[in-house]
């Protein structure tokens, strides 16, 4: 194992963790708020399609992101109305909604299968560029890396040092008790669930206008879900996300390092590493109540009047 | 709690009516026209003409329906044997072609290819893997429809099948690799670790050998046929050790290209010739399938009664598989060196798997003065000596 391999892990990481941090630092807001969104997986197929559609329509990328961005905030403004005006279930709602981004996305993408876009340009941190060439290449990133952790703490500012965060949280702990001092829980709840929806999107455009370059149907992949797991892995905190995130797709690239070093265990066997590491985690986590879920995640608020 | 568990129970089974509602109309794209209802409409049409032919065009002489497991633009496999069956008619002006492409499971290919026999298909050119035996069951219940399968092995009266046969390809990509490569390490991305993935990598191993005996192939495997952040994943895994030239066995190109490509990294691709328009700097040459001429010869076949059912498999010299155009980076005595390699493919005094071949723990898994049979590399579960990774 050389600093080479080591660095080369690290670089994977941030290349394929970035689309999962923004999409946990997304649902993190929303789940704040108290609303479990199991939709992931269907915001990010139509964020993805549609700001591809639009990068390959438009030629410029950063078109093609803001639409990413958009389409992530609507579609988590359906899953709004069905579960804050309409009071549905919320994990029936997410994964109806779901579904319609399977097929949503397809139809979006249907005639974008297969095209080449101008993808965002890649540069070295200024610094950096004195380095032997083998290691600059591995820390050649584009515009959207090098947001994820400003965006991060961002959040975690938004959360925890405004007001508009206080309100959040106070809604995803206690919705009757936030209208009582004053705030209106569903007017927060479709916020958090824009905001939230907007960095899912931003994961989405990062996925497939400046990371794989392409549109396939059903690319995510079940992505979303690793996204909620994730959420819980941080337990609700976009500073611990960027750990979470880390640790899966470093998990990630390091499998593929191994099978592709000859070791002599089944590449079937290392393929499920990440997914045994969130479980033991999960397992792990599970056992501590403290600083854990919001005390009304996936409760339908009924109004207070 | 009781109450929870009902939803959540209902959930699911709403979601499992969604997809199975889903599955198949999402994949029967061509969808036969609703028969004239006969209460209303006072009965005109003579029945033995199918609901799709208007009455004034002459009828086709052939229809046959096409089924892909992917989308057709994937400038991968899909695109590959799609282009063949377009082929037939660009060749054949009065044949007429129904396809269905994203037909992905078993049971929405045996509806689909229903659905073009009730159309008047009288030849299913079935292209996916997993089509073979929905293809072949029908085969036995339409005993009038011919049905060709991309790949398979069954036969019957009226089921056969057509492949092209690419690992002569892959020894010359490997003779390109070898000569490109300056870190002397190879990445290939593969889907699964299948036999016939492992003969391709084997066989690209042996032309890299051919030129470079210090290089060495690093396999890695995204377990998915079109996972395209795994694509990604494993490109850039690759990469990061070292691999200054990429190769792949998936359903589309395009991501692992493209990443390559913006890494700054040599790719070499596979399936179909169009994949070099992502990589327009660092692209080396691709071997793809052109099969467009054999399955016009087959289509004319069924068209005059002479078909037989014959396991096909067919190489360079019929024009079955295809080499790229190199890309500009790749100097001419590279080329030259490949074309010389091919033309001694063509006249057959180069044999790819030639004895002796020795597998990665030294084993001798071809003696010296044997070839390695069709039947054998279809069973094959070993890596050649110079492949890093393990194959299964």
């Amino acid at each position: 194992m050389t600093l080479l391999s080591i660095l080369g892990v690290l670089s994977s990481a941030i290349f394929s963790g970035t689309s999962l941090l923004y999409t946990t630092l997304g649902e993190v807001i929303d789940e704040r708020a108290g609303i479990v969104n199991l939709g992931l997986e269907g915001v990010l197929l139509v964020s993805a399609s549609s700001g591809f559609a639009v990068t390959y329509l438009s030629g410029n990328p950063y078109l093609g992101i803001l639409v990413s961005i958009l389409a992530g905030g609507l579609m988590n403004m359906i899953l709004g109305y069905l579960v804050i005006t309409r009071k549905a279930n919320q994990l029936a709602s997410g994964l109806a909604l779901m579904f319609f981004g399977f097929g949503l996305s397809a139809l979006i993408g249907k005639s974008f299968v297969g095209d080449k876009i101008h993808s965002l340009t890649r540069f070295l941190l200024p610094g950096l560029k004195n380095l032997p060439l083998l290691y600059t290449s591995l820390f050649k990133f584009d515009i959207l890396i090098y947001l994820v952790i400003p965006v991060a703490i961002l959040v975690w500012w938004l959360l925890y040092r405004t007001r508009w965060g206080l309100g959040v949280r106070a809604v995803g702990e206690n919705a009757d008790t936030a209208f009582a001092s004053g705030r209106n829980p569903h007017l927060i709840r479709y916020q958090a669930l824009f905001v939230g929806g907007m960095l899912v999107g931003l994961g989405a455009a990062h996925l497939s206008i400046a990371y794989t370059m392409n549109w396939t149907e059903y690319m995510t992949a079940g992505r979303g879900f690793i996204a909620v797991a994730l959420v819980i892995f941080s337990k609700w905190h976009p500073l611990r996300a960027i750990v979470g995130a880390l640790v899966f797709s470093g998990a990630v690239a390091f499998q593929l390092l191994l099978q592709s070093s000859g070791v002599k265990v089944s590449p079937f066997l290392l393929d499920t590493i990440p997914y045994i590491l969130t479980l033991v985690v999960l397992i792990a986590w599970g056992g501590n109540r403290k600083h854990s879920a919001p005390a009304s995640l996936g409760r339908v608020y009924q109004g207070s009047e | 709690m009781k109450n929870k568990l009902f939803v959540l129970f209902s959930v699911v089974v709403c979601a499992l009516v969604l997809l199975s509602a889903c599955g198949p109309a999402a994949t029967t794209a061509p969808v036969a026209p609703p028969a004239p209802t006969e209460e209303q409409v006072p009965v005109l049409l003579p029945t033995a003409v199918p609901p799709t032919a208007a009455p004034t065009e002459t009828p086709p002489c052939l229809i046959i329906g096409a089924t892909y497991g992917g989308p057709i633009t994937d400038a991968g496999y899909n695109q590959a044997m799609h282009e063949a069956v377009v082929a037939i008619k660009n060749n054949i002006d009065c044949v007429k072609i129904i396809e269905a492409e994203n037909v992905p499971d078993e049971a929405g290919a045996t509806s689909t290819m229903e659905n073009m026999i009730s159309q008047g298909a009288k030849m299913i050119i079935a292209t996916a893997f997993n089509h073979q035996y929905p293809a072949l069951e029908l085969s036995k219940t339409h005993p009038d429809v011919i049905f060709e399968h991309a790949g398979g092995w069954e036969m019957s009266a009226n089921f056969a099948n057509f492949f092209g046969n690419p690992p002569d390809g892959w020894y010359l990509m490997g003779v390109a690799a070898g000569k490109m490569t300056t870190t002397n390490k190879i990445g290939f991305v593969a889907a699964f670790p299948l036999a016939w993935t492992l003969v391709f990598i084997n066989a690209f191993e042996l032309g890299v050998q051919s030129v470079n005996p210090d290089a060495q192939t690093f396999v890695a495997y995204t377990f998915a046929w079109g996972d395209a952040a795994k694509d990604a994943d494993t490109t850039n895994s690759l990469i990061n050790q070292g691999a200054d030239v990429i190769s792949m066995h998936v359903d589309s190109p395009a991501t692992i290209i493209s990443t390559a490509e913006s890494r700054g990294v040599y790719s070499i691709g596979f399936q179909n010739l169009a994949a070099q328009q992502f990589a327009p700097q660092y692209w080396i040459s691709g071997t793809g399938f052109t099969l467009g001429g054999k399955l016009t010869w087959l289509a004319s076949t069924v068209i005059d009664g002479t078909w037989q059912p014959i396991f096909l498999r067919c190489g360079m010299a019929d024009g079955c598989m295809a080499i790229a155009p190199f890309g500009p980076k790749v100097p001419q005595d590279v080329q030259d060196l490949v074309m010389q390699k091919k033309a001694e493919i063509e006249a057959g005094t180069l044999v790819v798997f030639t004895g002796p071949v020795v597998d990665q723990d030294g084993k001798v898994r071809v003696p010296a003065g044997e070839v390695l049979s069709a039947d054998a590399m279809s069973s094959v579960d070993w890596f050649v000596k110079g492949v890093v990774g393990s194959p299964k």
